[in-house]
């Protein structure tokens, strides 16, 4: 996968400046195609022992051994209001880097690695539920599927910040 | 503003000085209670001396000035020009806080302003000699009795003009000032320069003795006196050198003699024994030898050494013994940071020994069990190694309770005398950064609330001189510190009292309460004794803070007292922070850590034993009920369907004077684990002080007693 990320580096680097291409991590969720900006994954983990974290947000899974670290994940189907499923063989935890911390996400699955010129995206139009409407950046028609594109940083807004902290 | 000196040199200034300023407060108060200790006196004038110098150099100018002030009027006491008074050291002590601010101006990289000229003209007017003792007299009846002190005998002056002879040393010095325009009286610069020829003399003359022992300073990594007193002792034996050393020697005064022995070592070597003092003497010519070989050290500088070695030599010769110890610098300073990222990873280390030593339990290898048993010895030194670099001893914060205690008892009028006890207990540096805030907290408030009025304590029959013990010491895996007064001690049934007004308490709670119980209301947020109030202390903020940081260190604390004789405050910190001993245990299937400084004890749980008292289930442990808590009702997301009420372990905590229990579904063992902070979404999830990686590479919870109370158990905790 690493030498297939740096071949797809040099793609986008001669692109137009005008409209560079950018390129997309995709995983699915409730038969939902999202991208995340390939910049901010760090990595993706199969799934493993999550330890819960009692007296957590409810979107927050628990916690994993990152080679030492430990590392918080957080359950996206709950976060974007959708309903929980079962862990299978195709779940995965994205490492991702957003305001400054690493988290995990856990997803349905993670499909490939997709690039699309700044053009190619359109602003959000209202799909899905409200609740993920807010992580929303934008929504990309690829093939005659939908891809929506989630602004990490947003995941976790800093209202969210506040509601934590007083918890 | 920002500075356009060498950020380095800054630097090297701030650290140093800002050692010399903590410990000066400390030598000041000391002074007052030892108004004749000369060693003390020269201590204090050279410390002021040294950061006068670094300030000259960084040509900040505010803190010369004051510094300079201060300087003199140490200058004249030691001369015995002047006695201590109070009023002196209140002035003395006024100069220090602006040097103090003066200086945390120049860490923030910010211009110092100026001292008032109301203080400078204060410390001026002190460094003349006092009327009851004219300068002459002072210096002719201090010689006799001052047999170390070399400003006043004969030697000193003899290759000087014969006028020399005839003046006082303070005039002497003055005249000195005056040529050179400089402003320090004790100037080692151009007299011991004077012999080495008039080419150098003149060259020397060009440049203020700041700005040549700065220089030197530079030069020499910064090495200066931090702990001069020893330096003193050593006067004694380089003098007779002195005198019958050529004539070029016979030029520096002892004093002048030890700031150039100060500066051309390390403080390490000062820090020797005076018994061992005259041991620096020693390793001169080859310390000398190298500087004018540094280019910068320019021309003046290059003349300076020149009687230096000189002296060197001849003291040496005397010298019989030769001490074995390396003349080389012994001491390096680290970064903290640096030193804070090796302790991780030698705690990293540890959790990979664990893990190791566990799957080696399970292995027949013998070679690969020497093998992990020696890691397993050596791992243990290191991790001891590494801790003890982090150590400091608790002086660092013991050192400002005299200024504390000073300022406070004679701000309240009292009469208060401090006794300070295991300074050298040496504690994890973090800890002491830590502990500082608790205790200048706790020390107030046994000056304010603990020590009476003379008047009262007179009236009680105790002595009108009220005593503060402080004290620190180790005992075995934790320090002891120890806060005790003799003052008026506190009144259990007062306390109670108060506390059901302020509704902290019921009145049925109250009766049940033990005295020791009740003495930790005062710990309890919003609780003040309020007929107490000053502006020191009594403001119900604070003792609840004091008693969070320190269960934050895992510490513990415990109030003592006895009403009319007096209270002790006990604290027990773990010796460091870094590494955590936890009791694990499984609840549910997860696995969580308990701070095992809180583990009291741990019983199998007989559901027989246990009594429903008031809604609450409690079983009867050594005759006390202690409230029962099932963990896996509170820490288990899922009701746990196999989940019996007569299974498992009781592990029993204590919580300040309460015990309780908390039944888990098994117990693991003991085991050392680093502590790893919970990300930014999850700090401050209630009950959890973090994670850690258990030595089967899982993970486990680290558990926050107080805490998990608090959020779990509020009906209890609210009694």
């Amino acid at each position: 996968m690493s030498s297939d990320n740096r071949s797809l580096k040099q793609k986008a680097t001669v692109s137009d400046s005008d409209d560079p291409v950018l390129q997309w991590v995709t995983f699915q969720l409730a038969e939902e195609t999202y991208g995340i900006n390939v910049m901010q994954v760090q990595e993706v983990l199969r799934h493993s022992e999550i330890a819960p974290v009692p007296g957590a947000p409810d979107y927050v899974l628990g916690i994993i051994n990152l080679r030492g670290n430990v590392v918080t994940v957080i359950d996206t189907r709950t976060r974007f209001g959708l309903p929980t499923t079962e862990v299978t063989d195709n779940t995965r935890v994205v490492i991702i880097e957003a305001e400054q911390q690493v988290i995990g996400i856990l997803v349905d699955s993670v499909a490939e690695v997709v690039y699309l010129r700044s053009s190619e995206i359109d602003s959000a139009p209202n799909v899905g539920t409200e609740e993920s409407a807010r992580f929303i950046q934008g929504v990309s028609n690829r093939e005659g599927e939908l891809l929506i594109l989630v602004d990490l940083n947003k995941l976790l807004t800093d209202e969210e910040w506040d509601e934590l902290s007083q918890i | 503003m920002s500075f356009d000196v060498d950020e380095d040199i800054l630097q090297d200034f701030l650290i140093e000085a800002g050692e010399i300023l903590e410990l000066l407060s400390e030598q000041l108060v000391e002074l007052e209670n030892d108004p004749n200790n000369r060693d003390l006196l020269n201590a204090i004038f050279r410390g002021f001396h040294t950061v006068k110098g670094g300030a000259g150099f960084l040509s900040l100018h505010a803190l010369v000035d004051t510094c300079h002030g201060a300087e003199n009027v140490f200058d004249t006491m030691r001369n015995g020009g002047r006695q201590l008074s109070p009023e002196l050291m209140d002035v003395i002590l006024q100069s220090l806080d602006t040097i103090n601010a003066q200086f945390a101006a120049v860490q923030a990289r910010e211009e110092p302003e100026p001292a008032s000229p109301e203080l400078l003209q204060a410390l001026t007017i002190l460094s003349e000699p006092g009327d009851h003792m004219p300068g002459g007299a002072a210096a002719t009846s201090a010689a006799p009795e001052q047999a170390p002190e070399p400003e006043a005998s004969a030697p000193t002056h003899i290759s000087g003009d014969g006028g020399v002879d005839d003046i006082t040393e303070d005039e002497f010095e003055a005249l000195l000032d005056e040529l050179q325009g400089a402003r320090k009286p004790a100037a080692p610069a151009p007299e011991p320069t004077a012999p080495a020829g008039p080419a150098a003399a003149s060259s020397s003359d060009e440049m203020t003795d700041d700005e040549f022992e700065a220089l030197l300073d530079q030069l020499h990594g910064g090495g200066k006196p931090a702990t001069p007193a020893p330096a003193a002792e050593q006067a004694p034996a380089s003098e007779p050198e002195q005198k019958s050393a050529s004539s070029a020697s016979g030029d520096i005064s002892d004093d002048e003699f030890e700031a150039l022995l100060d500066n051309l070592h390390g403080k390490g070597q000062f820090k020797t024994e005076s018994g061992k003092a005259v041991e620096p003497a020693k390793p001169e010519p080859a310390k000398a030898k190298p500087e004018p070989a540094k280019p910068a050290a320019a021309q003046p500088a290059a003349s300076k050494p020149e009687p230096a070695k000189a002296a060197a030599p001849v003291a040496a010769k005397k010298e019989a013994p030769k001490p074995a110890a390396p003349a080389a610098e012994t001491t390096v300073r680290v970064d903290t940071r640096r030193l804070d990222e090796i302790m991780n990873m030698v705690g990293e280390l540890v959790l990979v020994r664990n893990r190791l030593l566990l799957l080696n339990s399970n292995s027949e290898d013998e070679d690969l069990g020497k093998a992990i048993a020696n890691l397993d010895v050596v791992t243990g030194d290191l991790q001891g190694a590494v801790m003890q670099t982090r150590m400091q001893p608790i002086k660092k914060v013991f050192g400002r309770f005299p200024r504390v205690v000073r300022d406070l008892a004679r701000s309240l009028k009292k009469e208060i005398n401090l006794e300070l006890s295991g300074e050298d207990t040496d504690l994890d540096k973090n800890l002491v950064e830590a502990l500082a805030d608790p205790l200048v907290h706790l020390v107030r408030n046994a000056v304010d609330h603990g020590v009476e009025m003379p008047d009262v304590r007179e009236a009680n029959g105790k002595p009108r001189l009220g005593t503060v013990k402080l004290s620190a010491s180790q005992e075995g895996d934790h320090i002891l510190l120890a806060i005790e007064d003799d003052g008026a001690g506190m009144d259990a049934e007062k306390l109670k009292s108060i506390a059901i007004r302020k509704g902290v308490l019921d009145a049925d709670a109250a009766a049940r309460m033990s005295d020791e119980e009740a003495y930790n209301l005062i710990f309890a947020a919003g609780f003040s004794t309020k007929e107490q109030i000053s502006d020191v202390s009594g403001r119900g903020v604070g003792m609840d803070v004091v008693k969070t940081k320190i269960n934050q260190l895992n510490g513990s604390v415990r109030i003592d007292s006895e009403l009319g004789r007096g209270t002790r405050l006990e604290i027990k910190v773990p010796l460091t922070l870094a590494i955590l001993p936890t009791l694990m245990v499984k609840v549910g299937e997860q696995t969580f850590a308990l701070p095992l400084a809180t583990v009291n004890e741990i019983i199998n749980m007989d559901i027989k034993l246990t009594n429903t008292v008031d809604g609450q289930l409690t079983m009867i442990v050594r005759e006390k009920a202690i409230p029962l808590f099932y963990l896996n009702q509170w820490l288990n997301k899922k009701p746990d369907p196999n989940f019996k009420r007569d299974r498992g372990h009781v592990v029993v905590v204590t919580l300040g004077t309460q015990q309780v229990g908390f039944v888990v579904d098994a117990l693991i063992g003991q085991e050392e684990v680093v502590i790893k902070p919970l990300d930014r979404m999850l700090q401050g999830t209630p009950g959890m002080a973090g994670a850690t990686i258990t030595s089967d590479g899982g993970i486990a919870l680290i558990l926050d007693v107080p805490s998990l109370l608090k959020k779990y158990a509020k009906r209890y905790t609210k009694r």
